[in-house]
C-alpha cells in the first residue's frame, strides 16, 4: 500500500513546500460522517462497487482504501478521478470518512485556457508573417482581377426566380469583401472564446465534481 | 454470441447489436413528448432550408451559418438532457470538456493548417496546373439542385475516404482513435486525431463554381442531418429519412464494439450511398468502442497514429530479437 501511496502523492516535504497552495486545482478533499456505530469494514463494503470498474485497481486495509484508475470508461461514476485515498478516522462525534482524490481532467481543464491563449498568439503571429506577402500579391494582381470580374454575369435559374429567392450578389462587391477579409488574416477570436469557455468550465467542474462525489459517497454509504 | 446474418455478413457476433427497424425502441412518454421527438428532425431540416433559401443577402453569410450551427448544437445538448437514448451515454463534465477540447482544436489550429494545405488550396493548385476554369455552368442550376449536388458529391468523397480508413492500415491509424469513444454526444464527431479530421475534411466539391447561397444550403443539409450521427437522443425518425439520410441508429452500429457492424454505414449525410454500395445495415448499438470499451486519453489520441506506425514498422523491418544463449 505504501508503494501505491507514494506513486500518487509526492514526498510530504516536497508537497508542503511547493504544492500546498496550488494542489486544490486538481485535488479534491472532503469528509463525511458515518452513521453512528457503522464499522469501517461495513462502510468500505458499501463503497466497494464504485471501485469494481474496468481500469480501476484498489488496495484495502482495515481503515484505508487506496485506488488508481487507468483509461477509465466515461460510464464509470468516478471517471473524473485518477486516484485517491479514502480513510476512516475516529472523530469527536463518531467515525468519519475522509477522502483525498486527484483528477487529471481538472488540471487539464485548468491549463486549457493557457493553451488556447497560446493558439491566439500563434494566430496573430502567423497573420503578421503573412501580411506583407498578401499585400504584394494583391498589388500585382489588382488590375487584371477587377477587369475579369466585371465581365462575369451572375446567373439565376428561372425556378429560383419564380419561387422568390433573393437575387445573387454581384461578384464585384463580393470580391471586395473577400479582399477585405483576406487582408485581416486569420482571426484569434475563436481561440479567445475557447479560452473563456474552458476557464468557465473549470470553475463549474471544480464545484460540481466536488459535490457529485460527495453525494455519490453519501448515497453509497446509506444505500442497502 | 451468434449474431444475425445481414446479406453475406454476420453482424453482432462479438458484441450485442440490434438489427432491423422493427426491433428498435420508440420514444417513450406523453403525447407532447412523442410529438416533439417525432417531428423535430424534419421540421428543423425544412425550416433551415427555407431560411437559407429566402434569407436576404445581408444575412445569408458564413458567419450566420456558424452562429446557427452553434445555437443548434446547444439546443441539441438540451434535448440530450431531456430525452437521452441511453442512460449510459449521459454527458458528464469530463466528457464535455474533452469533446470541447477537440472542437476547439478544429476552430483554431486545424483551421489555420487548412488555410495552407487544405482542399481549397489543393483545388486551386490543380486548376492552375491544368489551366482549367471552374465549371461555371453549375451556377445556372436551380439552387436546391446545386445544394444537393454539392452535399452529395462531398459526402460521396467522404464515404470513400471513410471506407478507405477502415480498409487500409495507414489511413486506419489516423481514424482508430475516433472509434475509442464509448458513447455518442453532440460534439463527439470532433473527437479524433487531427490528421484524420484534416483528411475527412478534404472534398472534391471545390472544383465546381457555385452560388454562395447553394453552399450555405448544402452546409445546412450537413448540419440538419449529419449532426444526428453523434447524439444521445431518442427520435422516432421518419421512414423516408432513415432510407435516404444517416441516423444515430446507423452510426451507433458503425461505432459498435462488434467488428463486422463497425464496417458498415460509412457515409456522413446520405446513407443511401451505403445502400448503393451494399455497406448499409439498419439497426443500432449501445455498447460502443474498441478493446472492450477502453477510453483513449487525449494524449494517446494525439500520438496514436505515429506510435502505432512506428511499432508496426519496427515489427516488420526491425531486427528480430535473438535470444543469446547463456555461456
Amino acid at each position: 500500500m505504501m508503494e501505491l501511496l507514494r506513486s500518487h502523492n509526492p514526498p510530504l516535504s516536497f508537497r508542503r513546500v511547493n504544492l500546498r497552495f496550488i494542489d486544490w486545482i486538481w485535488h479534491i478533499r472532503g469528509s463525511l460522517a458515518l452513521a453512528p456505530g457503522q464499522s469501517s469494514e461495513d462502510a468500505f463494503d458499501r463503497l466497494a462497487p464504485l471501485f469494481r470498474q474496468t481500469g480501476t485497481s484498489q488496495r484495502r486495509t482495515s481503515n484505508a482504501l487506496t485506488f488508481t484508475k487507468k483509461n477509465q470508461a466515461p460510464q464509470d461514476k468516478m471517471s473524473v478521478f485518477d486516484g485517491g485515498v479514502l480513510q476512516i478516522e475516529k472523530g469527536a462525534a463518531g467515525p468519519v470518512l475522509r477522502y483525498h482524490l486527484t483528477s487529471r481532467a481538472l488540471l487539464f481543464c485548468f491549463l486549457a485556457p493557457l493553451l488556447f491563449l497560446g493558439f491566439a498568439q500563434l494566430t496573430i503571429a502567423m497573420g503578421k508573417l503573412q501580411k506583407p506577402a498578401a499585400e504584394a500579391a494583391s498589388m500585382s494582381g489588382k488590375g487584371s482581377d477587377a477587369s475579369k470580374k466585371k465581365d462575369v454575369e451572375v446567373p439565376m435559374n428561372p425556378i429560383d426566380k419564380a419561387l422568390g429567392a433573393p437575387e445573387p450578389e454581384k461578384p464585384g462587391k463580393e470580391g471586395a469583401d473577400k479582399d477585405k477579409g483576406k487582408s485581416k488574416g486569420p482571426s484569434p477570436t475563436p481561440a479567445y472564446v475557447f479560452a473563456a469557455i474552458f476557464a468557465t468550465l473549470y470553475v463549474v467542474g471544480r464545484v460540481l465534481e466536488d459535490r457529485l462525489v460527495r453525494a455519490l459517497f453519501r448515497k453509497s454509504l446509506l444505500g442497502s | 454470441m451468434n449474431g444475425i446474418r445481414v446479406g453475406n455478413r454476420v453482424i453482432g457476433a462479438d458484441a450485442p447489436v440490434t438489427v432491423g427497424w422493427e426491433n428498435i425502441p420508440k420514444v417513450e412518454g406523453g403525447p407532447v413528448k412523442q410529438f416533439i421527438f417525432t417531428w423535430f428532425q424534419p421540421t428543423m431540416l425544412f425550416a433551415l432550408i427555407a431560411f437559407w433559401y429566402y434569407a436576404p443577402n445581408s444575412i445569408a453569410k458564413a458567419s450566420t451559418a456558424i452562429g446557427i450551427g452553434i445555437g443548434f448544437k446547444v439546443l441539441l445538448l438540451g434535448l440530450e438532457w431531456v430525452n437521452p437514448r441511453h442512460e449510459s451515454w449521459r454527458l458528464t463534465w469530463k466528457e464535455l470538456v474533452t469533446d470541447l477540447f477537440y472542437v476547439g482544436l478544429g476552430y483554431t489550429v486545424l483551421r489555420m493548417v487548412d488555410g495552407y494545405i487544405g482542399d481549397g488550396v489543393m483545388v486551386e493548385a490543380v486548376q492552375n496546373a491544368f489551366n482549367w476554369d471552374k465549371f461555371t455552368w453549375f451556377m445556372g442550376l436551380p439552387l436546391l439542385v446545386q445544394a444537393f449536388l454539392i452535399s452529395f458529391i462531398f459526402d460521396f468523397g467522404q464515404y470513400w475516404m471513410h471506407r478507405g480508413m477502415h480498409n487500409w492500415y495507414p489511413l486506419w491509424l489516423t481514424h482508430a482513435p475516433h472509434h475509442y469513444i464509448t458513447q455518442l454526444n453532440i460534439n463527439k464527431g470532433a473527437v479524433g486525431n487531427p490528421v484524420e479530421l484534416f483528411l475527412i475534411g478534404l472534398g472534391v466539391g471545390g472544383f465546381f463554381d457555385f452560388l454562395p447561397r447553394a453552399a450555405l444550403l448544402a452546409g445546412t443539409l450537413g448540419l440538419a442531418v449529419g449532426v444526428y450521427q453523434h447524439i444521445n437522443v431518442r427520435f422516432n425518425t421518419p421512414r423516408w429519412w432513415r432510407f435516404v439520410f444517416n441516423t444515430t441508429e446507423h452510426h451507433s452500429l458503425h461505432h459498435s464494439q462488434d467488428y463486422e457492424a463497425s464496417r458498415s454505414n460509412y457515409s456522413g449525410t446520405w446513407i443511401i450511398i451505403d445502400r448503393i454500395f451494399g455497406t448499409c445495415v439498419d439497426g443500432e448499438a449501445e455498447l460502443l468502442g474498441m478493446e472492450g470499451g477502453r477510453r483513449m486519453s487525449v494524449g494517446e489520441t494525439m500520438t496514436y497514429p505515429f506510435t502505432e506506425a512506428w511499432k508496426t514498422i519496427k515489427e516488420r523491418f526491425g531486427r528480430p530479437a535473438v535470444a543469446v544463449p547463456a555461456e
